[in-house]
């Protein structure tokens, strides 16, 4: 695996690396995982100037990383943790003028990444905590529910083991055991 | 009006005096709540969605579903959920193929979805449903002299074409500032209303760069309206701007504490409730602004 973007892009490289070894557009593939819309792109920047990641100075935000998808690079953005920041909050979908969804984009490249466990742990112990509890964010304690007056389970897969195992056959049955993310018996 | 109740997992385990206070709220306003037992996480960001969308709609589509066998659509005072299931049901709607999986899916568990059911936001039931006049006349205590500064939250306004209620400009929202006006607040806006919080993925990516985020705002909000109180429609803005705010002035990075309240908590404020049950829990001091309410505000 490259550790980053080279400071020159080898084009002829990129596009022999596509049709030899890849065997595939990256560009397509990301189009698999849920990015439609790629390429209607033309790199305005509309979505780059309303993106949170951009502001705070995260390297490959939305429009940054588009073009370096549609160059045909992929593994050497697998180290960068951009898109595990996005905060999905949807304002580039809102302002496209070109029905590009890039909140997708962003999401396509954490599919692809997480197929290659350039995942990072929160999002790892965020899934796991999904399949165990049915709740991403779970806590044991339970001080705050009693000391507001309301039962110490809320009615939710917590309270409920049949709906928790109704919730685990059905991740059971989606591409996540595929990933081996962690054990799910 | 009834609707299923969609906790979530923040309001659950974090800040049940959300849950607290809405479900106070709710029976003087003619909204009645169902409990929607097994519910799960909606699901965030985090989870499924960044695995494959198929999985991110099916876990989506088991929640909604609960709503959908009762004939009953959701309600939520968390963003996060508002959107995920929003965006989820939006996707199968749009496309009977993804619909088609999610359904084969959901057949393994003795369920169907059939795209009837969805999930409101408490804030345009509140808006919408219940309406201005009805709040106004079950508020016990009005907010004279309160200046208030709001946060809508991102996904309480994008992507508009996915969300079941619209604000006519997302870019310049007024539900959240007419529900505080009508409990006499004086709501001032300010330029970075509609910025984001810098919670969610991006804290637990790279805090630095989360309470950057943080910071710019309370800043924003201090110079430009000096507003006694940040009110908010949504959990995760909630927790960010009330922690956030303690440890940058742990840090000597602002000199200044705003409380902050979800919206409903607000309401249940105003309608008499008890303030250790309905919002009791923050790390950014609000007993002075819930005194000032209670005590100076009856009308």
């Amino acid at each position: 695996m490259e550790e980053h973007v080279p400071a020159v892009i080898n084009l002829t490289y990129l596009w022999k690396k596509e049709r030899e070894e890849l065997g595939e557009k990256v560009i397509e593939t990301i189009k698999g995982f849920g990015a439609e819309g790629i390429e209607y792109c033309m790199q305005c920047g509309a979505c780059s100037s309303i993106c949170p990641l951009a502001t705070t100075g995260f390297e490959w935000y939305n429009r940054r990383l588009i073009k370096a998808i549609d160059f045909g690079i992929r593994d050497e953005l697998f180290d960068d943790v951009t898109p595990w920041a996005c905060v999905a909050c949807n304002r580039c979908v809102e302002v496209c003028p070109r029905n590009v969804n890039p909140f997708e984009v962003m999401f396509a490249m954490r599919r692809l990444m997480i197929e290659e466990l350039a995942v990072p742990m929160t999002a790892v112990q965020a899934l796991k905590s999904l399949y165990d509890h049915g709740h991403a964010v779970y806590t044991t304690g339970r001080e705050a529910r009693k000391k507001v007056g309301l039962p110490e389970k809320p009615p939710t897969t917590d309270s409920d083991e049949k709906a928790l195992e109704e919730l685990r056959v059905l991740l059971r049955n989606t591409k996540l055991p595929e990933l081996g993310l962690f054990p799910m018996s | 009006m009834k609707y299923g109740l969609f906790l979530g997992c923040n309001i659950s385990f974090n800040r049940p005096d959300v849950e607290a206070a809405i479900r106070s709220v709710s029976p003087l306003l003619g909204v009645e709540l169902d409990d929607l037992n097994g519910q799960s996480c909606c699901p965030t960001w985090g989870t499924v969605p960044s695995v494959d969308t198929i999985a991110w709609c099916a876990v989506g589509a088991r929640n909604l579903a609960l709503g959908e066998e009762k004939g009953i659509d959701l309600v939520t005072a968390c963003n996060t959920c508002y959107s995920s299931l929003s965006e989820a049901r939006y996707k199968m709607l749009n496309d009977a193929e993804t619909m088609r999986e999610v359904n084969e899916i959901l057949k393994k568990i003795g369920k169907e979805y059939k795209g009837k059911s969805k999930c409101r936001h408490v804030a345009w039931v509140l808006y919408r449903d219940v309406g201005l006049d009805r709040i106004k006349k079950a508020a016990k205590y009005e907010l004279d002299d309160i200046v208030i500064a709001v946060q809508p939250g991102c996904h309480f306004l994008w992507p508009s074409k996915v969300l079941p209620d619209r604000e006519e400009d997302p870019f310049n929202p007024v539900v959240l500032r007419e529900l505080c006006k009508v409990l006499g607040a004086d709501v001032r806006p300010y330029t970075r209303m509609i910025d984001c919080c810098g919670a969610g993925a991006l804290k637990s990516t790279n805090q630095e760069k989360s309470y950057k985020l943080a910071k710019m705002k309370l800043e924003c909000i201090r110079k430009e309206t000096d507003a006694d109180l940040i009110v908010t429609t949504c959990s995760s803005c909630l927790i960010q701007l009330d922690e956030a705010q303690e440890m940058l002035r742990k840090r000597g990075e602002i000199d200044f504490s705003i409380p902050v309240l979800h919206y409903v908590q607000l309401l249940a404020l105003c309608m008499g409730f008890d303030p250790e049950r309905v919002a009791g829990i923050c790390v950014t001091p609000r007993d002075e602004i819930i005194s000032k309410i209670v005590e100076s505000g009856r009308k």
